[in-house]
């Protein structure tokens, strides 16, 4: 598990300080704050970047919006992103709207509406709305890794890196190499996980990372994993092992 | 027999063809006759009268010389007609027109049996003399003599002389022929001495050629000369009486063109009134239709000025509500300034003192003064953004938990100073479907208002509950309350409420008006209810969020 990384584009530096300030002390690392445009880009692609925060205004000019139709065109590179703004400027606002999926925040703000805002960007951009704020739901499922809430941050787990998943009800325990962690995930994310062929289902319970399978010991019904996790694997579903050796 | 018809036409006034077709036989005009005992007989039901109508039309073909259609016409007529003698007798006579001598003397026979003594309208003597000319005709010297001088005797005795002439020349004409000159010339003689004594041109001058011939006949030639110049003369006269026939025809053609001219005349005014009449009704109907199209825009316009008049007395008014705000505005700015000013001045003073505790209570001061004149030029920034409609408003999904928390977050210290507690017990499956700005400005500004009207040591919970449509959010404090009137004043539109009643507490209701004003926009209503010294609940509805969006 590790930080959600952000980069901020903001021109004025006590704001910009002010949002480091309390992402910092909220668990989100700081991939790089950017005063102008080009600066962004550039950071944006050094970078790994989770989530943008971008100011609508710099220098007096709507380049923040520039920025994020920039990086909205290529879906590949596309972020989830906020747009904070002092003003309630409408005409600026509705090319703001144009970058779907928008949201913003009207400065000032406090800690508790950044915080809110970026996990409504997370939301919306993942077109997973109501997770995060629900009693039951804390993860975001994107196209290389889950997005966790845990107290008021966020959470980033790559998908790569998990072994196992072991489910239980209503939540799912993820085993990395490292790491073992509770998360709540919807039942239809978790099949979408195991359409993308990564995973296959050893067991009721056990979901398992394809590309970490060590060894599959057929008479004690047990698949061997990297780190030495061992996971029960059932009779009914065995099929998988055909899967395989296609794919060997 | 015409007063018979006359009286039968007076019984029969109401069939007004019949009536007609009588009054024209009567005036002898055969013509109309034709025409309107036609018509009558074209629907006619009654024997009788039908009768009658075919009778008046066989006696106006008759005149008019169309034997054949009268003939048709006579034998139309039923046998129980109560004057079918006359029609045998009008056969008899069309028969002998015709020639057909003896169906003549058959018909005349007929009428001849008849008993003398009835009441038969027609003269016997002539009939007699009719019988007399057939039997000429059919050179019966013998029969004809007979029934002309028969004839002679009835009309003698009756002193019909015309009739009598012609049986007289007849009866002469009748031994003429036979060469018996002796007898035939004193009948000749009787016609032309009584001939003297009548005005009949054409029978005096028939009367003097007999003569004449006779005369030039017996060889007395100057006899036949006088006769002759009489007979001329009679026919000058006649020829006379011809030419001013032809001259009355004339006048009478000349009087009726004049008389067509002058009704062309009358014709062409008549138009010409006509055109009048359609040029003064079209210009009156034109004048009509502008004197309504002006009617109508000198209504129009009249309403227009009532629209304009009455929107310029609201604009007064809100002209002066807003210079009023714009007053009370800048005299609380410049208050918390000058507040600002003094606390800093005092600030300095004790830092120069170094009297901290004082220090630390002075800066809470400071920020809360700072606090209140941020939020009351927050409200008027939203208030014009949302009066100049340049306000950004996206409505979506929003959680009102985690949107309370965020509000509550910032007035955390204040609470805190003032010792109230505070609870959030929005459900957290509850979403709005509302603009996340201005619920935050509407929360923003019931929240400070719970806190500014609290006591120490209050409490103030939010509470949040769903119906089908619609999920209330309310704002519920224990502090010191409004009466009827002042809630009432706060929800008025129109009224910015100015009270000073506690200058340091009560503010503009400008924030009262942007809530109103928000909650509005977001198709939401604000609920307020409130008991004096015991609290305020203040709600807000709003639109539930469809889960599926």
């Amino acid at each position: 598990m590790s930080k959600v990384s952000v980069l901020i584009i903001e021109d004025t530096p006590a704001e910009s300080e002010a949002l480091v300030k309390v992402l910092t002390q909220n668990n989100y690392a700081i991939a790089g704050v950017a005063t102008t445009f080009s600066e962004a880009l550039a950071l944006f692609y050094k970078n790994t970047v989770d989530i943008v925060i971008i100011d609508v205004f710099l220098n007096g000019i709507p380049e923040g919006i520039t920025f994020a139709e920039t990086i909205n065109i290529t879906p590949d590179i596309s972020r989830p992103f906020v747009f904070l703004t002092s003003s309630n400027d409408r005409q600026i606002f509705e090319r703001a709207k144009l970058t779907k999926p928008f949201s913003f925040l009207l400065k000032p703000f406090n800690e508790l509406e950044i915080l809110y805002a970026i996990e409504m960007a997370v939301e919306k951009f993942y077109e997973q709305s109501n997770v995060f704020l629900s009693d039951d739901l804390d993860t975001v499922l994107s196209t290389d890794s889950l997005f966790i809430k845990k107290k008021n941050s966020l959470k980033k787990v790559l998908i790569d890196d998990i072994v196992y998943i072991e489910v239980e009800e209503r939540y799912c325990n993820i085993i990395t190499e490292h790491e073992k962690f509770v998360i709540m995930i919807s039942l239809t994310k978790i099949s979408e996980l195991l359409e993308k062929n990564k995973f296959v289902k050893t067991h009721r319970n056990y979901i398992v990372n394809a590309n970490k399978i060590e060894e599959i010991v057929l008479h004690d019904n047990l698949v061997i994993l990297k780190g030495n996790h061992k996971v029960t694997l059932s009779e009914k579903h065995k099929d998988f092992i055909k899967k395989l050796n296609i794919l060997k | 027999m015409d007063s018979e018809i006359r009286k039968i036409a007076l019984e029969n006034k109401d069939k007004a063809d019949f009536y007609k077709a009588q009054a024209f036989f009567l005036e002898k005009n055969w013509d109309s006759t034709l025409v309107y005992s036609m018509k009558y007989l074209a629907h006619a039901g009654h024997q009788e009268l039908a009768d009658y109508c075919h009778y008046f039309r066989a006696f106006s073909f008759k005149n008019k010389k169309l034997l054949q259609q009268a003939r048709k016409e006579f034998l139309q007529i039923s046998k129980n007609f109560r004057f079918y003698y006359k029609v045998r007798l009008y056969l008899g006579e069309i028969a002998l027109e015709e020639s057909n001598s003896e169906l003549a003397i058959h018909y005349f026979k007929e009428i001849e049996n008849l008993p003398e003594t009835g009441n038969y309208d027609f003269k016997r003597g002539v009939v007699y003399h009719n019988l007399g000319v057939c039997y000429l005709h059919q050179k019966k010297y013998d029969q004809a003599d007979a029934y002309f001088s028969k004839g002679a005797e009835v009309m003698q005795a009756e002193k019909d002389t015309i009739s009598l002439i012609g049986s007289y020349m007849n009866i002469a004409n009748l031994y003429y022929e036979q060469y018996k000159d002796n007898i035939a010339i004193p009948y000749f003689e009787k016609a032309y001495s009584l001939s003297k004594k009548i005005k009949n041109v054409e029978l005096k001058q028939n009367a003097a050629l007999n003569m004449a011939v006779v005369a030039e006949n017996n060889k007395k030639f100057p006899l036949a000369l006088t006769y002759r110049k009489e007979y001329e003369s009679w026919r000058d006269s006649l020829n006379d009486q011809n030419k001013v026939w032809a001259i009355a025809e004339l006048e009478k053609k000349f009087t009726v063109k004049q008389k067509e001219k002058e009704i062309g005349i009358l014709e062409a005014e008549n138009k010409l009134k006509i055109a009048e009449r359609n040029g003064f009704f079209y210009s009156s109907l034109l004048l009509l239709v502008l004197f309504g199209t002006g009617i109508y825009f000198y209504r129009q316009k009249i309403k227009s000025n009532r629209i304009i008049l009455s929107q310029k007395n609201k604009l007064d008014e809100l002209n002066a509500a807003k210079d009023q705000l714009f007053s009370i505005v800048s005299h609380d700015l410049r208050s918390s300034v000058n507040a600002l000013k003094t606390s800093n001045s005092k600030l300095a003073e004790s830092l120069e003192c170094k009297n901290f505790e004082a220090l630390d209570k002075q800066l809470q001061s400071n920020s809360a003064i700072a606090h209140s004149s941020y939020n009351l030029l927050d409200n008027l920034l939203h208030w014009a953004l949302l009066q100049t409609k340049q306000l950004y408003f996206h409505k979506e999904s929003v959680h009102l938990f985690s949107v309370v928390q965020q509000m509550e977050f910032n007035y955390k210290p204040l609470m805190q100073e003032k010792n109230i507690s505070f609870e959030n017990s929005v459900p957290k499956a509850l979403f709005a479907y509302a603009d996340l700005s201005s619920l935050k400005i509407i929360l923003r500004n019931l929240i400070d208002n719970a806190i500014k009207f609290s006591r120490e040591n209050g409490k103030i919970t939010i509470h949040g509950s769903s119906s089908e449509d619609f999920c209330t959010l309310t704002v519920e404090d224990s502090g010191q309350g409004m009466s009827k009137e002042i809630v009432s004043q706060l929800l008025d539109e129109s009224a910015l409420v100015s009270k000073k009643e506690n200058p340091e507490k009560s503010g503009t209701g400008l924030g009262m008006q942007l809530c109103l004003s928000m909650a509005q926009k977001n198709e939401g209503k604000l609920l307020i209810e409130s008991e004096e010294n015991k609290g305020t609940k203040i709600s807000i509805q709003l639109l539930k969020a469809n889960k599926n969006e």
